[in-house]
């Protein structure tokens, strides 16, 4: 048995080599040295193997259960060497595996930069959205005849509180036709990534994570809307590019209130 | 969260019977299974959310249920300092389920900023046992309870270890005053991948604290030239474990007893024919104290 630990620091000190052991692909002889003593260096060499492989595996399964649809358009042996590169930038920094992939779009987004993969990145921030979603509180929703008890000269000072867990996500590439045709077992029909830009709205709602593609300049409506502003200012604002405002809000509104994404009505702060 | 008020949790203990980890696959059939086992037991960081149907399924499930949260997540021995997101995360969880017994495990997790998301094992050294002791007192003190703290499997012993790990738990247990979780499979594992005696790992737990006992499969797999038993909750309990098992109840008496299946997660039906051959031994051990 080596000298017993004298100072503070022997816990640190043999965590540390410990950790760079299973982070690395062999265990360097000082941090052997240190973790077994002689006599036992090259089994506990060889044992320590179980830990470095149930980082790696847990890094790995949480990865992919936030990332399904990522993985599936790069076939699983590409998602794992993605996986392998993105955690020799990025490794856990949580003890909560729910946050691993949080820095993944990011990353996805440097690293296929200039490729024919760059809507790759939009996908995967689709796909953290549906993850930031589900898990979000979710408020009881209230409906459009609760706005019949305001004044018809202050609605358009009302600003909506919505959902929580809505999420807005838009690309200059198709992601929500990629993701609505990898929702099923069977092989996804193909999808032109020339399509042109997609606007998606991300919601949990009835304990179910629902993904709606929407039309571009109800997008703009609804990012001003999220954002606080009134209804009358969010109108104007997106009504300089749709211009047919009446049409815009009520279709928005219907949909917003039919889905259950408004949960109150407050006065918008002054701009 | 929705409005409303939320149905009100089982209060009281966790009774001396069988219970199960409860799963995401069992989430609906649990609330509607005609032998319901004894109680749950939930992994604390799978409802840190604000919301989401797990966090709602759990709601609904601990209104018929006594519950235990097992944390798997807080490295509390880890040298550098404790992740206070997470505890505060835990104490959220814990305000929020008002579970009747609170774990987590003598291990550690995490060193230079990376989390390694697995349960790392201590030297049995006086830093460890004072280090651990500190942290599991600042927990404590942090979320107002005792907690539980669960021997490990492992598949290393460190040449600076000067203490068995019984004496290690039972010091850690004597500066803190935490109690035990008692894993009878991390103990037969234990036996067989380090050549340690499971009775006298026993021998030197105070009996007074052991306050729940888990129960697991395990699988074998070769690594260089042995074959290590690994510990990883994917198949039923063996044969042994149920024997040490018996051993474990005739020396700590009848104790809560969890069926941990947390991988190849089989069906509610398989999960609570485990807890009743648990129960089972439970009943005699009962019997045999009257």
């Amino acid at each position: 048995m080596q000298r017993p630990p004298d100072s503070a620091s022997d816990l640190k000190a043999l965590q540390a080599a410990f950790g760079r052991s299973v982070r690395s692909a062999t265990a360097n002889p000082a941090d052997l040295q240190l973790l077994a003593g002689s006599d036992d260096a090259t089994g506990f060499g060889q044992r320590i193997d179980v830990y470095r492989n149930n980082a790696w595996q847990f890094f790995l399964t949480a990865l992919e259960r936030t990332y399904p649809v990522t993985q599936r358009r790069v076939g699983a042996d590409f998602f794992r060497q993605l996986a392998r590169d993105y955690r020799g930038q990025h490794p856990s920094q949580h003890g909560d595996l729910h946050w691993i992939g949080e820095s993944f779009p990011a990353w996805l987004a440097d690293r296929m930069a200039g490729t024919d993969y760059e809507w790759l990145a939009d996908l995967a921030r689709l796909e953290w959205a549906c993850e930031i979603a589900v898990a979000a509180a979710r408020r009881d929703p209230v409906g459009l005849d609760s706005l019949g008890r305001f004044d018809a000269d202050v609605l358009s000072d009302l600003a909506l509180v919505l959902q929580p867990s809505l999420q807005l996500v838009a690309s200059p590439f198709p992601i929500w036709s990629v993701w609505q045709a990898n929702q099923h077992e069977e092989p996804a029909a193909p999808v032109d990534l020339a399509a042109g830009a997609e606007h998606c709205a991300v919601v949990c709602v009835a304990d179910r994570v629902a993904v709606y593609r929407l039309e571009a300049a109800d997008y703009r409506l609804l990012q001003h809307l999220h954002a606080g502003m009134s209804l009358g200012d969010a109108t104007e604002a997106a009504a300089s590019a749709a211009g047919t405002l009446d049409r815009l809000l009520s279709r928005l509104l219907g949909w917003a209130f039919g889905e259950g994404l408004v949960v109150q009505f407050v006065r918008a702060s002054p701009a | 969260m929705t409005g409303g008020s939320l149905p009100a949790p089982v209060r009281g203990p966790i009774p001396a019977r069988a219970g199960i980890g409860l799963r995401s696959q069992h989430h609906e059939a649990i609330l509607e299974t005609a032998s319901p086992p004894a109680w749950l037991e939930a992994h604390t960081e799978n409802y840190f959310h604000a919301g989401g149907p797990a966090v709602r399924a759990l709601e609904r499930v601990r209104s018929q249920y006594p519950l235990s949260l097992h944390g798997v997540g807080l490295g509390l021995g880890s040298a550098d300092p404790i992740d206070r997101g997470h505890l505060e995360r835990v104490r959220d969880a814990v305000q929020r389920f008002e579970p009747a017994l609170v774990s987590e495990h003598a291990c550690w997790g995490h060193v230079d900023g990376e989390h390694f998301n697995d349960l790392l094992p201590l030297p049995y050294t006086e830093e460890a046992v004072e280090h651990l002791a500190t942290r599991v007192r600042e927990v404590q003190d942090f979320l107002g309870r005792q907690i539980l703290v669960e021997n490990l499997s492992a598949y290393v012993s460190f040449a600076s270890s000067q203490l068995s790990e019984g004496a290690f738990l039972a010091a850690v247990v004597e500066r803190s005053g935490c109690g035990l979780l008692l894993d009878v499979n991390n103990a037969y594992v234990n036996a067989a991948n380090l050549g340690l005696d499971p009775a006298a790992f026993f021998a030197a737990l105070p009996r007074h604290a052991v306050q729940e006992i888990h129960l697991a499969g395990h699988s074998r797999r070769w690594v260089g030239a042995r074959e290590l038993l690994i510990d990883d909750h994917g198949s039923a309990v063996c044969d042994d474990v149920w024997d040490l098992y018996e051993d474990a109840l005739r020396r700590f008496g009848p104790v809560p007893t969890l069926i941990e299946w947390d991988n190849d997660v089989p069906s509610l039906a398989t999960l609570l024919a485990e807890a009743a051959r648990a129960d089972q031994r439970l009943q005699r051990c009962h019997a045999a104290a009257a």
